[in-house]
């Protein structure tokens, strides 16, 4: 096992990758009564139209698959429900699907190792028939239904549709009623059989352990399948630039609420480093001690802290910041002004303080295994390494986030998305 | 890990909570009164008001500079409601000082921060800032009307509204929008004053804490201002049996409709009632293997979530599901079906275990998170219980079949919310 660490914050971490191709990554947290195990798969809503490696056949499959096919995975050929079986045993169980990955996971204090012979043993054994799949639509509908009455989720959705043309980000995870509509068990075995083979797979242990123990037991569960080549997916190319300005939509909601979104070019190299000087500009311009929050504040333009964010995976890389405003104009229009200020003159005491606020940021995110472990797994769906966010921090100097200020928060490549209330 | 609880003086405690388990420190201070309608906005705005200046750091930006400069301390505050009293909450988490880049001591600065936030806010002329209080005045208004934006907890405050009609524990926690306009800077001082001197305080540092940590809150000035009270908490009569619920139903723009149902107990001389009642309703509506989530969704899809909670201090259970509108009749009769199962002894030993189990992970999960931590031992203090984490679990595994049945009979409808179109 290759241990690598942050003597930082003091934490360490072991990565294998087994023969079968499934990487392993153990850590060790001593002082926790806790483990927390989680097993994700790159199959996200993203992929719907790929090779099948065995077969060589192209398929492209309906939206919201890879939602569909989490909800199914629990159910087993003797009849009973794994997701049950897990909390009878007092155990934390999960899934969740995103746009790039699907993850099953639980946590515990008691019975893990139980815990872990189950979670391997749903997630290696598919079992869909007629019936069963049939049974999921109406669960799977009333999750539809439940997000088609969310604004926040609306406003998300409306910001991909704003940046992207083509992207796959587009769609959303569960899909539509229309679309989940086609999904029959031959489609959930072709994703099941391309997208959970090992070698798409990473698993993910925090907790209270000892690493050698730990990757010995995993193997234990490990079913032998043939080696598989690369999985081709196909993505539409996407064009440059973003597709609309500005959408709209109205809702119940008390007040608008507001997204502005920067598309970005999906970063090929560095991708710590800048995400990390994204965290400080996004900060600096838009965090709870910048001009451009507390001008909005006084004027009772806005009420709350926004929200910050930079998405990214191989195929899409955004930033996105979000809140809720009687004049979303008016903010996006500060927001303007912030930058190109902040592109004239950055503050030298500004950035370094700015700087130590992001440092404690990352070190705040070991506080629970969950979250350590979760992070680790969709770090390393995209290729990163965790620790690097501490590790390469001290290297982030004001010459590159200027670079990174110029280069990526341009106007031409900036949308809005706005949820306001229904005028009746 | 271990609490070590000080009185400093009568009506405000300090508790010390030791733990290695975590990158932060974690400080806050609890501010507890009586929930009245007279009151409550008010309240709700001091405890927002108190974040936008302190006599050392007059503005937010200051009060953010200082906390960034701290790496990143977290300034938190929230409103909340236990049982029939409101309390104010303010937090400030720190990074340990063993993982700063180079050594610093900002435990010591984050508990001066924290304590002048609270005790020793900005004043102009002796009161708060006009335009500090016209803006917090705005901001609770915006979040009292923004209560329609989330469904799911819109219904079950509507809910107890009206299960609790003119009673303490319907008062909603942020107040009411009528009640903003009487405040003024003046008056609002007033108020600040009259509640730092009366309010039950409670202080909690949780984390690795190399010293006692209770000698510096003595010394602080701030503290030593703070004049000793007597704390009189709220505590009206539980709810009883009603001959027939009452049904509430209201239209709003939905595409699901949001169930809601309020039980009722009326417990008869019942020992250990919340430990029992704390199995029945894991069993009920408690996670994966409960009755609600095995026949209201597994069996009839009717439903993505579906569940239960009891709230001990109103000794009451909402259940509630989000279903297709013309479904209402079909999950009412589901879920009517279980809690006749319930009542009939209608569950297994292995229920009752996979119950107990859930119940015992959370316990469990308690002291691997601070501020759950924190607010395990506020609940005892409130309860005026001290029960270790270890005679918690033990009280859950005593639970025996009989007395779930029993606690079931004892368990009725009292209200039912349907949020639809």
């Amino acid at each position: 096992m290759k241990k690598i660490e942050s003597t930082l914050i003091k934490e360490q971490a072991y990565v294998e990758k087994l023969e079968n191709g499934l990487t392993v990554i153990l850590i060790p947290k001593p002082f926790t009564n806790k483990k927390y195990a989680i097993w994700g798969t790159k199959f996200g809503s993203i992929d719907n139209h790929f090779i099948v490696p065995t077969t060589g056949k192209e398929i492209q499959v309906p939206d919201g698959v890879a939602h569909y096919l989490e909800h199914k995975m629990f159910e087993q050929e003797n009849g009973k429900n794994s997701l049950d079986v897990l909390m009878s045993l007092g155990v934390e169980a999960n899934a969740y699907t995103t746009n790039n990955h699907t993850a099953y996971l639980f946590e515990c204090t008691n019975h893990f190792h139980e815990a872990l012979a189950e979670l391997m043993d749903y997630v290696q054994h598919p079992y869909f028939t007629d019936e069963n799949v049939e049974k999921e639509r109406g669960i799977i509908g009333q999750e539809i239904r439940m997000y088609d009455d969310e604004p926040s989720w609306k406003l998300y959705m409306n910001a991909m549709e704003c940046l992207y043309h083509q992207n796959p980000i587009r769609i959303d995870i569960a899909g539509t009623q229309e679309s989940i509509s086609k999904i029959n068990k031959e489609t959930l075995y072709d994703c099941y059989n391309t997208f959970y083979h090992p070698s798409n797979m990473v698993m993910v242990v925090c907790g209270n352990f000892k690493p050698e123990e730990m990757l010995q037991e995993i193997q234990s569960h490990i079913i032998h399948k043939p080696l598989q080549s690369t999985i081709t997916r196909i993505y539409p190319k996407e064009e440059q630039g973003i597709c609309q300005k500005y959408k709209e939509q109205e809702m119940e909601v008390s007040m608008p609420i507001f997204m502005i979104g920067f598309k970005d070019e999906t970063p090929k190299q560095e991708q710590v480093k800048k995400h990390i000087a994204i965290e400080i500009l996004l900060n600096m311009l838009a965090g709870k001690s910048s001009h451009l929050y507390q001008t909005l504040y006084k004027q009772q333009l806005l009420f709350s802290s926004l929200d910050l964010d930079y998405e990214f995976s191989e195929q899409y890389a955004h930033i996105l910041i979000a809140g809720q405003s009687k004049e979303p104009k008016k903010v996006q229009e500060q927001l303007l002004y912030e930058i190109q200020k902040l592109k004239e003159n950055m503050p030298e005491e500004y950035f370094e303080r700015i700087k130590k606020k992001v440092y404690g940021d990352y070190v705040a995110e070991y506080n629970t295994v969950g979250d350590i472990a979760r992070m680790f797994l969709s770090d390393t769906m995209k290729g990163i390494q965790t620790f690097d966010y501490i590790e390469q921090y001290a290297s982030v100097n004001k010459e590159y986030v200027k670079k990174v200020l110029a280069e990526n928060f341009d106007e031409k490549n900036m949308i809005m998305s706005v949820v306001k209330e229904k005028n009746s | 890990m271990s609490e070590q609880k000080t009185i400093i003086k009568p009506g405000i405690q300090f508790h010390q909570i030791q733990t290695n388990k975590f990158k932060t420190n974690l400080l806050a201070v609890f501010l507890t009164v009586p929930i009245t309608k007279e009151h409550v906005t008010e309240n709700a705005v001091i405890g927002t008001l108190l974040k936008s200046g302190s006599r050392t750091m007059p503005n937010q930006e200051k009060i953010n500079e200082t906390l960034e400069g701290m790496y990143g301390a977290v300034l938190d505050s929230g409103i909340e409601k236990t049982g029939d009293n409101q309390v104010l909450k303010f937090y400030i988490e720190v990074i340990d000082d063993n993982f700063l880049p180079k050594k610093e001591d900002i435990l010591t600065k984050a508990l001066q921060v924290l304590l002048e936030i609270v005790f020793d806010p900005y004043l102009e002329k002796g009161i708060f800032k006009a335009e500090y209080v016209e803006n917090e005045k705005e901001k609770i208004k915006q979040i009292i009307e923004s209560k329609i934006d989330n469904k799911a907890a819109y219904a079950i405050d509507r809910c107890i509204e009206n299960m609790y009609e003119n009673k303490a524990y319907s008062i909603y926690r942020y107040g009411y929008v009528e009640d903003l306009a009487k405040i003024t800077p003046e008056n609002l001082y007033e108020a600040y004053i009259k509640l730092i001197h009366s309010c039950k305080i409670d202080i909690f540092a949780s984390g690795n804490l190399q010293e006692d940590l209770s000698k510096k809150i003595q010394e602080s000035p701030i503290i030593k201002a703070l004049p000793e009270r007597k704390v009189n908490l709220l505590k009206e009569e539980n709810l009883s049996r009603i001959p027939k619920p009452k049904i509430v139903e209201e239209h709003r723009e939905v595409t699901q409709g949001k169930l809601v149902i309020g039980l009722v107990a009326t417990p008869e001389q019942q020992q250990n009632f919340n430990y029992i009642t704390m199995v029945y309703n894991a069993i009920l509506g408690g996670g994966a293997n409960s009755k609600l989530f095995q026949n209201v969704r597994e069996k009839a899809s009717l439903a993505y979530t579906t569940s239960s909670n009891f709230v001990k201090m109103k000794e009451n259970i909402f259940i509630r599901a989000g279903i297709e509108i013309q479904n209402y009749e079909k999950a009412m009769q589901i879920i009517e079906e279980q809690l006749q199962a319930m009542k009939n002894g209608d569950f297994s030993q292995e229920d009752i275990q996979n119950a107990k189990n859930l119940l015992l992970s959370t316990i469990e999960g308690i002291e691997e998170e601070q501020d759950a931590e924190i607010s395990y031992y506020f609940g005892q203090e409130i309860a005026g219980n001290a029960l270790t984490l270890e005679e918690y679990k033990k009280k859950i595994e005593e639970v025996s079949k009989e007395q779930i049945q029993q606690v079931a009979n004892q368990i009725s409808v009292h209200t039912i919310y349907f949020l639809r179109d």
